[in-house]
């Protein structure tokens, strides 16, 4: 077969409550990082794509912050939660082509200053409005939380999905993330604890919504030959897609009930030769419990609107048949977007998940979700160079 | 079509000051005088809620405004809790829901006067106007 592309460097910087250090700051010890882990330097690197969060920074800039020259590929993407595959595809076909060599993908964000709330973090307050979209932000359609509540009940009315299958969820994530180092929050958890948790957004209790994090991910992409002689065993990239169904809001629409991952998921697992029943594992994008079951049905791996009853078997735990968010997610784990599938992707692809690490994990499926169920991607992993 | 019900209610949202932004001011226009008026592409005859800008079926660039019937049912909801403070106490909740109007159309929508508990897929609504003594009008939908 022809050139193929590798994941063969990882950095991340610490994840959290990490203060005193820019976004910019951040993103460039996480290249850095990322670059040593690959055994290279930067002096490697020619190309270099970068994303951020609500710190709107870093841009392209990053490169000189880093000192990088003659670069051959640089530009920033953003389709917020389904930009790291988008990232990691861009990269791969930068390789592919001979538009790079090595490229590295990032993503930092710091929203959380000391003393604030994570959801004081993303808030925005104004006492001014304009406009039609001014009014309806002014009457409360300025929260994140709200908009995914309103696409979570959807499912459950026209599904009978249930608030204790969401709860199945952030149960199994935790029981992961009691087992990562990295994550937040470490403290078991049961469906008690969830049902009792305070109300955010009706039907979405705190414990099924995501954390608040500050900190960068990055990530060196390269070919595949050249990644077998590099530090870390190579996590070869199998295939890719993107999905953006831009349901209308309007009479007859799917909002709420189906997502971009019934378009990008067909195309990755095509790509790369596989169908649903040869995933392995899955690092889904989890800013909410429901857009975890929801993404599930749309590839695949329960029919339309069961879901809940897929959760609540067991499937997504530790000894479950799809092992799931493996590290904790973004609800136990860390909040860096879609960087936080993607870097737990890659650590047990490489086999260092340490307690957690699940032991079938030859092809591994990669899901992000970006704005309110409006963007997904979807990137096909494994450890083993696919056969020609 | 007949003016809705004006509504001079006392449980006025506190909001702060909402203006105009030229580009959706028809709508307060209509809000003024308690008629919801929303978009309208005159070559195919589909509506749009008032922020959208071109028609997406038919290619149009230009929408047009129309009042529409203000007859809405509801498609789904939640009750938006604030976030508590040191003392345990919480702002009261908000109820916020997608409704779909009469001519096909979804909007944001903040519903008032309804009784949380007993919110159903298709309940009817109606849009209603709140005037604030400062400001331009806004839109709550209440039970029909
Ligand atoms: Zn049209």
């Amino acid at each position: 077969m022809g050139e193929s592309a590798a994941i063969a460097g990882l950095g991340m910087t610490e994840l959290g409550k990490v203060y005193g250090r820019s976004a910019r700051r951040l993103a460039a010890d996480a290249v850095r990082r990322a670059v040593a882990d690959a055994g290279l330097g930067l002096a490697d690197l020619d190309g270099l794509v970068v994303s951020h969060g609500m710190s709107g920074s870093p841009g392209v800039e990053l490169a000189a912050a880093l000192g990088l020259r003659d670069l051959r590929v640089l530009t920033q993407m953003n389709a917020f939660g389904a930009t790291a595959g988008a990232m990691v595809a861009y990269a791969a076909m930068s390789v592919i082509s001979g538009a790079a060599t090595t490229v590295a993908c990032v993503f930092a964000d710091a929203p959380l200053r000391p003393k604030q709330s994570s959801g004081a973090a993303y808030e925005r307050s104004a006492r001014e409005w304009y406009g039609y979209g001014g009014m309806t932000a002014a009457l409360g359609f300025r929260s994140v939380n709200a908009l995914y509540a309103l696409a979570a009940r959807r499912h459950m009315l026209r599904y009978g999905t249930t608030s204790e299958q969401f709860g199945a969820i952030a149960v199994s994530t935790r029981r992961w993330a009691t087992m990562n180092p990295l994550a937040q929050m470490r403290d078991p958890i049961t469906l008690e604890d969830h049902q009792s948790s305070r109300w955010v957004a009706e039907p979405l209790h705190l414990l099924d919504c995501c954390l608040v994090s500050n900190g960068a991910i990055a990530v060196v992409i390269t070919s595949a030959d050249r990644a077998r002689d590099l530090a870390r065993p190579p996590v070869h990239i199998w295939g890719w897609g993107q999905g953006h169904p831009g349901h209308r809001r309007e009479r007859g629409s799917e909002f709420g009930l189906t997502t971009g991952a019934a378009i990008s998921g067909p195309i990755a697992m095509k790509m790369a030769g596989v169908t649903v029943s040869d995933i392995d594992l899955c690092q889904l994008y989890d800013c909410y419990t429901y857009t975890v079951l929801v993404s599930l049905e749309d590839y695949g791996f329960c029919a339309k609107g069961e879901g809940g009853a897929f959760v609540e078997s067991g499937a997504l735990s530790p000894g479950g048949s799809l092992p799931t968010n493996t590290g904790g997610g973004q609800l136990s784990g860390y909040y860096m977007w879609g960087m936080t599938p993607l870097s737990e992707a890659v650590i047990q692809a490489r086999g260092d998940g340490g307690e957690r690490q699940v032991a079938k994990r030859d092809v591994i499926l990669v899901s992000g979700n970006g704005g309110i169920l409006d963007h997904h991607s979807t990137l096909i992993l494994s450890p083993h160079r696919k056969e020609a | 079509m007949g003016a809705m019900e004006t509504t001079k209610t006392t449980e006025t949202v506190e909001i702060g000051v909402l203006h105009r932004d030229g580009r959706t001011d028809p709508f307060f226009d209509g809000a003024a005088e308690d008629r919801l008026v929303i978009r309208r592409c005159e070559p195919c005859g589909r509506w749009y809620a008032p922020d959208q800008s071109g028609c997406p079926d038919c290619g149009a660039d230009r929408l047009s405004w129309a009042p529409a019937s203000g007859e809405a049912t509801l498609v789904t909801w939640t009750v938006l809790h604030g976030r508590p403070a040191e003392d345990g106490t919480a702002p009261p909740p908000t109820i916020l829901g997608l409704v779909e109007l009469a001519e096909g159309p979804w909007l944001n929508a903040r519903l008032d006067g309804v009784d949380a508990g007993a919110l159903r897929e298709g309940l009817p609504l109606r849009a209603s106007f709140v005037h604030p003594a400062q400001g331009e009008p806004y839109l709550l939908f209440r039970p029909a």
